[in-house]
């Protein structure tokens, strides 16, 4: 197998990033630079990403970031053999941008051209961290992403059920922002649930009465919003520990619904390993469940460390690695896509109609 | 200053614009009209550009990018490739707003002003004092000036060349600078959460 280095480029949301990824002849993959600057600074007075904002921030840093993982690996562009970008999908503001600088980089390098999909990266991260064999299951849970994934192959994804609304992420945004509680909103939480009693306030389990693996987050949003308010009802304000107890109930029902849910997909997909991705694989409760789910089916649990389960680019370079070597390079006409299912098979879950699946 | 090779582009509106300067000053161009797919076609054109030139991107000396103000995606489109051309290249990339680049070659005292939509308009005089800073203005406060150009007037001003090529040649003369970013002109649109977060209580 041919020695790759490949540069790999990361816009989709609200991170922008850039990473060196070598894979030698057989050797486990290596690192040699991953660049991640964030954004959540600019986003922090409104509540959530904004994708003008993040469109204009990702258009002035990609070149940037490139540049300094660039001299972070210790290598020109002479030393690469290819060029990877996430070309969607994602906020197509941030997309169009990243996927821009790579066809200029290409075209000025002659190097090739590959078009990841993002999800893609996150779902063959636990090969780059830990050459996990196919096949494997994997839960992409992130702020933008909620699917089950069992995975074949570079090119070979199979969506076993997902959230039919919101991603969990938002949720813990969400439930942030109505609890006075600073973006990102996951890290929070689960620093006020530590001080809660997650059996006092009763929040719904949405889905789990149903058979499949899919799941609703946007109903247990609105439930921990009418809790508040009944909880607030004439103290013109919100305890603290009333919040506490909320942050707890509503972790653990996220909990209890994506352990469950991630048994009856294990139950059915019998593989070695399941992994997760994405920030809210971060969360500890979430993550000590999902292990100890994984323990008593006697399957192995992979957690990748926390910078490559979050947006990075090193899983962008690691994934266009291993579907250049099966498919080859796009060319210059290469489209960002907003809307890119990584499972073009399975009935979409999120949008229909002209503009087609979300994801 | 040795002759610049300068290839300029603009995606700033529904067209992919090019102009490819040659050191002897001969230029060739493409104006392509479209509303969508600038993204697609714009590396392709640019490559087709070269090779009717007979060059190919090592070639060049200089980058030209269209900075808008104009259709913010649009905008970014070519400054993220140019930034990616000169940072591949080892060249300068310059930006150059649109309304320099339609204010190029005409008389004096001008005001340039692009519709903008919402009744304002992108607006920059050229020797037209109190009034060089380009900004967004509401059409009914434009100052007079002897020429204007540009869409925000019915009586306009024909543009003396071609955008690309206004901005290929003002790359030429001009001495690089920071690396060229989208000159928005307007702010995004994104307002503060409605709904104020709960007081805390002990």
């Amino acid at each position: 197998m041919q020695s790759l280095t490949f540069l790999g480029i990361e816009s989709s949301c609200d991170d922008t990033a850039a990473a060196i990824v070598r894979q030698r002849d057989g050797a486990a993959p290596e690192i040699l630079a991953s660049v991640v600057e964030g954004q959540t600074s600019l986003h922090a007075a409104f509540g959530g990403v904004v994708p003008e904002i993040a469109a204009r921030a990702h258009a002035e840093r990609i070149d940037l970031c490139i540049e300094q993982a660039m001299t972070q690996a210790g290598i020109g562009f002479a030393g690469l053999d290819a060029i990877a970008v996430t070309a969607g999908p994602g906020l197509i503001g941030g997309v169009l941008s990243g996927v821009m600088c790579a066809k200029g980089l290409a075209a000025a390098t002659s190097l090739p051209l590959i078009g990841v999909n993002h999800l893609a990266g996150h779902a063959l991260t636990p090969r780059l961290t830990d050459q996990v064999a196919y096949p494997y299951v994997m839960l992409l849970v992130s702020g933008g992403h909620c699917q089950f994934l069992r995975v074949d192959g570079p090119e070979a994804f199979t969506r076993l059920g997902g959230s039919i609304d919101d991603a969990p992420g938002e949720a813990f945004d969400k439930v942030a922002k109505v609890l006075a509680l600073p973006q990102p909103g996951g890290p929070a939480v689960q620093a006020e649930a530590a001080k809660g009693d997650a059996k006092r306030i009763p929040l719904p389990r949405p889905l789990l009465d149903r058979p499949g693996y899919d799941l609703s987050f946007s109903g247990l949003k609105t439930a921990v919003l009418r809790a508040r308010d009944g909880l607030m009802a004439g103290l013109g304000g919100l305890r603290r520990q009333d919040r506490a107890d909320l942050c707890a109930a509503f972790q653990r029902a996220v909990a209890d619904v994506l352990t469950e849910k991630s048994r009856r997909a294990l139950t059915d997909h019998p593989v070695g390993t399941f992994a997760v991705a994405g920030g809210v694989a971060a969360n500890t409760e979430i993550r000590a469940r999902l292990q100890a789910l994984c323990d008593s089916l006697g399957i192995r649990f992979l957690a990748p460390p926390l910078a490559l389960c979050t947006d990075n680019a090193a899983m962008i370079a690691w994934a266009g690695i291993e579907q250049f070597r099966q498919r080859g390079a796009d060319d210059l006409t290469l489209s960002a896509r907003p809307r890119w299912p990584l499972d073009q098979t399975s009935p979409a879950l999120l949008g229909s109609g002209k503009k087609g699946a979300k994801a | 200053m040795p002759p610049e090779t300068v290839l300029a582009f603009d995606t700033s509106a529904a067209h992919c614009a090019a102009a490819l300067l040659l050191p002897d000053g001969q230029v060739v161009q493409r104006l392509e009209p479209m509303e969508k797919g600038q993204a697609e076609r714009l590396m392709p054109l640019l490559e087709e550009l070269l090779a009717e030139a007979g060059l190919g991107w090592r070639d060049l000396t200089r980058i030209a990018v269209g900075t808008g103000p104009g259709n913010f995606t649009g905008v970014r489109i070519s400054v993220a490739a140019a930034r990616g051309l000169a940072l591949g290249l080892g060249i300068p990339a310059l930006g150059i707003t649109r309304l320099e680049a339609l204010a190029y070659g005409l008389p004096r005292p001008l005001l340039v002003a692009e519709d903008a939509r919402r009744g304002e308009a992108y607006a920059q005089g050229f020797d037209l004092q109190g009034f060089e800073t380009a900004c967004l203005s509401p059409i009914s406060d434009l100052p007079p000036a002897s020429h204007v150009t540009g869409s925000a007037f019915a009586d306009a001003l024909p543009p003396a060349l071609p955008l690309a090529e206004a901005m290929a040649r003002l790359a030429a003369d001009r001495a690089p600078g920071p690396r060229p970013a989208p000159f928005y002109l307007r702010s995004a649109d994104a307002a503060p959460p409605a709904d104020p977060p709960p007081v805390i209580l002990p």
